[in-house]
């Protein structure tokens, strides 16, 4: 039985501060795992990390340890990784390609798409033991694609994916339709990190604009001009400038508009100072889309977002063009999968351009990821202080303009869109999600 | 040459030990570059993600980064040593100004009472200057670039 009963678990959500056990207690992270990340869609990555007949890959997600797998017939399976014998793990490895599954204990197989494909020396079990039990590879009772995306519930009971994402649909829309072939792809692997601290400081940090002048000031020059984080040489697209002219608090980033939808979903719209792109590789980029999409392409060039948030563990970053998954592994460790998307169709130097700028910004060196991570893991650390059990949200409460379908929107370094996600967590944890 | 090349890669090796990053970042030929793959046998800096992928003017940015004072991430510094060995002159490539050297690297980090270490071969093309080389491009290729990683400030 948990400690904690819905009183409880209200009792650590304040309107403007949280109770620091929502961090570190153990237990609430055990009543995560069932309440939040086996009642929601969770992000297994995208379809085309595995683009040929046999390709999979590994991960544990949510402490699931899990397949993704492409059939023969070129279907996507997602399996969990646990053979139906006496549960060895079915592949080691993080990825590769495979006619079909074998378990290395006792050599019971399995196809691509985790069907049962036999055991050796089936006469030692009883007639028909085998042929009619239930062998195949177990897998998660919902799973779904999305424009490429592959999802998958641990619970039969979900929302459908469309009524789970809502108005959070259209962002993945948008980031996909910046693509002239109206598909990204997953083709540069991936980076994976780890921080001491607990998933919710990421997630709440990919709303806060309160922080890069501060945690980031390492990142701006004497100038005061943030380093360009890319560029395709002698070409605006792709260049990303966060920071225009002061790593101090300025207004600009306070008539950033940010906001959230029912869910617990939250986005920040694209940074006003981020220019819009031009130069001759932008103008192929732009005959291609034209070409693609007709009347229709300027306005799915255009970019909205800064970053799309969907609780509660996954985010598109628009500017570096990748995915970021938050896996939580304990309470107080957190692994990060950072996903580079290709957009399909558009010139190869948009593309090395943001995969260069993935590099800088984003790997385990990136000049961006590591401040961050620190702050993490000092949060994590100072909130184990006796004498305060209460992390603050107050910067501009009240000031959300909210309409009647859980959506909101407010501006620059309020609070606002991690107090969204506390109501949220709090709306699954009491079981009323 | 052999001795004078190990003289220079333990010397290179000293100056990031030292944190002597700008003298460091000037054994970089202008059109030099520090590359460590994220893949296994990545043949490529644009098929796969990279851990570090700087042509001098990232250096750059990178190196007066590690001189911020408001640097979080090296609060308190990383101590890093790096070790060399196993040097080798590719007889097969390069010729009379350019060499390729094969290496092995170990850089242990201690930092925050924690130590850690990296290791990898590490491939040098170099140019010979007046009396010493330039780097053309270090290439370190870390057994584990495909793992999980804490966050990395300091060069290999
Ligand atoms: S555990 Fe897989 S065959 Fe026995
Ligand atoms: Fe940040």
């Amino acid at each position: 039985m948990s400690l904690y009963d819905n009183t409880t678990l209200e009792s650590l959500i304040k309107p403007d501060r949280v109770h620091k056990d929502y961090y570190i207690d153990p237990d609430i992270f055990e009543l995560e795992m069932d309440r939040i990340f086996s009642r929601s869609w969770l992000i297994v990555g995208h379809e085309s990390q595995i683009p040929k007949p046999g390709d999979f890959l590994t991960l544990t997600l949510a402490k699931q340890p899990v397949i993704m797998s492409r059939h023969r017939d070129n279907s996507v399976h997602v399996l969990f990784n646990r053979c139906t014998h006496r549960g060895a793990k079915i592949c080691n490895k993080p990825s590769g390609n495979s006619r079909r599954f074998e378990c290395p204990y006792h050599g019971w197989a399995f196809h691509t798409n985790g069907d049962h494909a036999g055991v050796p020396y089936p006469q030692r079990y009883s007639n028909g033991f085998i042929t009619d039990g239930d062998f195949d590879l177990p897998r998660p009772p919902r799973m779904e694609i999305y424009r490429g995306f592959v999802f998958i519930a641990l619970n039969e009971n979900v929302p459908e994916l469309s009524a789970f994402l809502g108005p959070m649909q259209r962002h993945i829309d948008n980031f996909v339709n910046l693509a002239p072939d109206g598909e990204v792809e997953a083709c540069a692997g991936m980076f994976r990190y780890r921080f001491a601290g607990n998933w919710k400081i990421q997630l709440e940090n990919l709303n806060d604009l309160y922080h890069p002048m501060f945690t980031h000031a390492s990142t701006t020059g004497e100038d005061g001009t943030q380093f360009r984080r890319q560029g395709a040489e002698g070409d605006e697209a792709g260049k990303v400038k966060l920071l225009k002219e002061n790593a101090s608090l300025n207004m600009e980033w306070e008539n950033q508009i940010i906001g959230g939808h029912a869910l617990g979903h939250t986005y920040m719209e694209r940074f006003p100072m981020d220019k819009e792109n031009s130069g001759p590789v932008f103008s192929r980029y732009r005959n291609s889309m034209k070409d693609a999409y007709g009347d229709a392409a300027e306005s799915n060039m255009k970019i909205h977002h800064h970053n799309s948030i969907f609780f509660p563990h996954w985010s598109i970053q628009y500017m570096t063009q990748h995915i970021r998954i938050m896996n939580p592994i304990s309470v107080d460790c957190t692994e990060n999968i950072i996903i580079p998307l290709k957009l399909k169709g558009a010139p190869e130097e948009m593309w090395y351009a943001a995969l260069k700028s993935n590099n800088n910004s984003h790997s385990p060196a990136g000049m961006v990821m590591a401040d961050d991570m620190d702050a993490w893991t000092r949060c994590q650390s100072g909130m184990q202080a006796q004498g305060n059990d209460w992390i603050v949200f107050a910067r501009s409460i009240g000031e959300e303009k909210i309409d009647n379908n859980g959506s909101f929107t407010d501006f620059g370094t309020s609070e606002a869109n991690a107090r969204h996600q506390h109501k949220a967590w709090l709306s699954y944890m009491c079981g009323n999600a | 040459m052999q001795s004078a090349i190990e003289k220079f890669l333990y010397f290179e090796a000293r100056l990031l030990d030292e944190r002597r990053f700008e003298d460091w970042y000037n054994l970089f030929a202008e059109d030099g570059y520090y590359w460590v793959p994220g893949a296994p046998d990545q043949t490529d800096p644009y098929n796969s993600v990279s851990i570090f992928f700087d042509d001098k003017a990232l250096l750059k940015t990178r190196i007066m980064r590690l001189r911020h004072p408001k640097l979080h991430s090296q609060e308190p510094q990383s101590r890093t040593c790096h070790y060399v060995s196993n040097v080798e002159i590719d007889n097969n490539r390069g010729n009379g100004s350019e060499i390729f050297v094969h290496s092995v690297q170990l850089m242990t980090e201690f930092r925050l009472d924690k130590q850690t270490s990296f290791s990898g071969r590490c491939y040098h093309h170099l140019r010979t200057q007046k009396s010493s080389y330039e780097i053309i491009s270090k290439r370190v290729n870390l057994i584990n670039c495909d793992g999980i990683f804490e966050t990395l400030t300091i060069p290999f």
